[in-house]
Formats: structure tokens, sequence, C-alpha cells
């Protein structure tokens, strides 16, 4: 069975996600660069596979699929021991609810003030207007996250799930050029993010993701 | 005890397209208006349901949870003797709908979202909308159906030739557009999107909850 191919760039966010999730999991993969900068997920070729012309997707032996969050899904239900995704009905249910709360009430504001600050890192683009405005959107929604983090230790319960780990580009993100995620009146929130970002799979890819194929 | 969902009166957004996978399982539940007008949803009663303040939630014999894409799923699986499937077993069939879903999310809704802002909601409160955010709004959402008129051309429904959850979410914000006259479900250009929004909003569920609207099933 040939090995899972991810095909991205190294360095850009939906991949940091899927790599991750990957490395949580132990699965072995190869990085096969699209090199974004120049375009090459615009070529037809490249659309043959994504046809939104975004990255990452995978060629899972033959199977292609793309979405971060959907190979995430995909890779974890191959792994149900890994615990990522919930068995129980209930746990499922909560575990969905939390996905959901990520992409509904986290990632529009974090996205947009954590990518400026991302791609001014990597000396890609230097332009941080639109951050003020969503960090005290993302504000008021973390405020939301103290309240759940204080009864549970993850957002869907208290176990890991691939919920929490989705948060990890955007959150790391955010925290290179604010400390909304750390502040001490929302000590649950700094508690959960703290544990996050030390968690070896986020550690292993920050200077890009790369072929990994022993763990 | 039977299920209570709470969201606001008119089946459209979020609450309605969990009234509409609560009709496509054929499931029982009991309807609790929630008044957005009156800011209902940012009440400490309500908000301890739903601590991000917004609707719809549900509550299912004291078991609390609330984001439509998530109801709708718990709501397949509790009910997934009856009904129509929304979210098929198989581990790859599974993962197309997921990646169907997660465009929806992450690809068509972000614009949809401040279209319908500038177009249904600021008029409502007597403003008037901003024609720059409109035009770039419907060219995204024009941009990203180009591409679902290539999926759909492969097959009948988003994730393959079944409905599922990835299709019904689309029911939630596109309608919007389509009552205040913007025809982009159905553009001449794109006869296989059309084929397939048509079809969507013929499904007897989707006609049925539109005429009757919001009504508890006890």
């Amino acid at each position: 069975m040939a090995i899972l191919k991810l095909y991205s760039s190294s360095v850009t966010a939906c991949t940091r996600r899927t790599a991750t999730v990957l490395h949580e999991l132990k699965i072995p993969f190869e990085l096969i660069e699209v090199d974004v900068l120049s375009g090459a997920h615009k070529t037809p070729e490249f659309l043959k596979f994504q046809p939104f012309g975004q990255v990452p997707y995978i060629d899972d032996d033959g199977f292609i699929l793309y979405e971060s969050r959907a190979i995430c899904r995909y890779v974890a239900a191959k792994h149900p021991h890994s615990g990522l995704i919930p068995t129980d009905p209930k746990a499922i249910a909560l575990f969905e609810q939390a996905t959901s709360i990520e992409l509904t009430n986290f990632e529009p504001s974090a996205g947009k003030a954590g990518l400026p600050f991302y791609l001014k890192k990597l000396g890609w683009r230097d332009d941080l207007e639109d951050v003020p405005a969503n960090l005290e959107i993302l504000d008021k929604k973390l405020d939301a996250y103290e309240v759940i983090l204080s009864k549970q230790r993850y957002l869907a319960g208290d176990t890991l799930t691939l919920a929490d780990l989705f948060h990890l580009p955007y959150a790391g993100f955010v925290s290179l050029g604010s400390d909304i995620m750390t502040r001490p009146n929302r000590p649950n929130v700094a508690r959960w993010y703290n544990e996050l970002v030390a968690r070896p799979a986020w550690l292993a890819y920050q200077d890009g993701v790369k072929t990994t194929t022993e763990y | 005890m039977v299920l209570k969902f709470y969201a606001s009166p008119f089946p459209v957004a979020g609450g309605g397209i969990v009234a509409l996978a609560l009709a496509e399982k054929q499931a029982a539940f009991d309807f609790v208006p929630i008044d957005l007008k009156t800011k209902e949803q940012k009440t400490a009663e309500y908000m301890a349901l739903n601590p991000f303040g917004k609707v719809p939630a549900i509550n299912d014999d004291g078991f609390v949870m609330y984001e439509s894409r998530a109801i709708c799923r718990y709501v397949d699986e509790k009910f997934a003797g009856q009904g129509t499937t929304l979210v098929p077993k198989g581990t790859k069939e599974r993962a197309l709908v997921e990646q169907a879903v997660s465009v929806e999310s992450m690809t068509l809704f972000p614009p949809l979202d401040k279209v319908v802002w500038e177009v249904v909601v600021k008029p409502e409160r007597g403003l008037a909308p901003d024609q720059a955010i409109v035009g770039k709004g419907l060219k995204e959402i024009s941009d990203t159906l180009d591409v679902y008129e290539g999926i759909l051309g492969k097959h009948r429904y988003l994730a393959g030739d079944d409905f599922t959850l990835a299709d019904l979410v689309h029911c939630g914000y596109l309608p919007f557009l389509v009552e205040k006259g913007v025809d982009i479900m159905t553009a001449k250009e794109r006869p296989n999107v059309a084929r397939w929004w048509n079809e969507l909003m013929s499904r007897p569920t989707w006609v049925k909850l539109q005429a009757e609207g919001m009504k508890s099933t006890v």
C-alpha cells in the first residue's frame, strides 16, 4: 500500500492542521510541495484534484480528498482507537457541536487576526489592518469558551478530540501578535491553549511540514 | 420527554436546516420559538443552553446541544432507522460528505453570510446595503458555484448520487438570495447547479416546511 501523499505548501495553515493530526495518529506521509506563491494550486493539473484551487489535498492510495477538516476526520476514522473522534452517541454529538463551534465561533475571527501575523512572520505580506476588529470579536467568543472550559477539560468533554486540534493553526498564529489566548481573566482558556501548543505534533512542524515516515 | 427545539420561528438559517433535518428523519419534537427581535437569545436563561447566545439549540430529555450542523448530525444518528440517511456509514462515502460540508462552511458560507447581512438584515433595520460588499460577495459565491457546476456534472448531489447533509446545509442561507430576486442559483451558464437547486427546492420536506413553518409535531 502506498504512503499517504499530502499535496500542499509546507507552511500554510490548513496544511499545519492536517499534518498535526497525521502526527498525532502516527501516520507516515509524504509532503509533495505545491508552490502556492507562484500559483501552482491554480493550474489545470492541480484543479483536476482540488477544483477549488486550495491546499491541501491528499492521495491515500488512490483516494483523493480535500478540505483539511474532512481529511483529519477521514484519517481519524481509520484509527478509531485514538479516540480523536468519540464513538459513544452522545459523545459524538458533543464532538460535532465542538467542531462546529470551532468553525463558526473561532475560525472566522481567529483566522482573520492570526493569518496576518503569520504571513508577516513568513515575510509574505505585511498588512495588519483587519487585526484589531477581529481580535475584538474573538475576545467575546473566548469568554464563551471560558464558560465551557471551566466545566470540562477539552471542548467536547474531558478527552482530547479533533475539535481541539482543529484550533491549533490559528490559535498559534494569533499568539504571534496577541496575548488573547492566555489572559489571566480566562484561566481555563489559557490552560487549554497552553496544553495544545505544547503537543509534540504541533511543535514538530514549527518550521514547516515535512515528509514524516518514522515516529 | 420529546426533543425540545429552540429557534427563531422562521424556517430559515440555522434553525431552518435543523427543522429540515428533523423532517427528513421524521422525528418528533416540541418547537420553542425564540424571539430574536427582543434578543431573547442573549438572555441568561437561553445562554444557559448556548453560551454563544445563538439559535438554534435543542434539549433532548436533558441532553443539550447547539450549532445547527452538529444538531443535524445528532438527529441523523439518533433516528438512524428512519427517514433519509444524512451521513453515510462507509468510511470513504462519509469522507466525501465531510469534504462537501466543509466546502459549504469554509468557502461558500463566509461571503454568503456577508451578502445576506447587507441585503436582508440591514434593510430590516432601516440601513442601506453596501453595494461594494454585495458585489464582491456575489462574485465569490458565483466562483464557488462554477466549481459546483463541475462537481454536479459528475453526480446528482454534492457528495455522490444521494441527497446528504452536504446538500441539506445549503438550504439555510441561499434561499435568502433567491427571495431577494438574485437568480444566482438558476443562472443559465450553470445548468447542473440549476438542476440540483431546483431538486432541493422541490423536496417535499422543504416545500412543507416553507408552507407550514416551524411547528411542533406533538
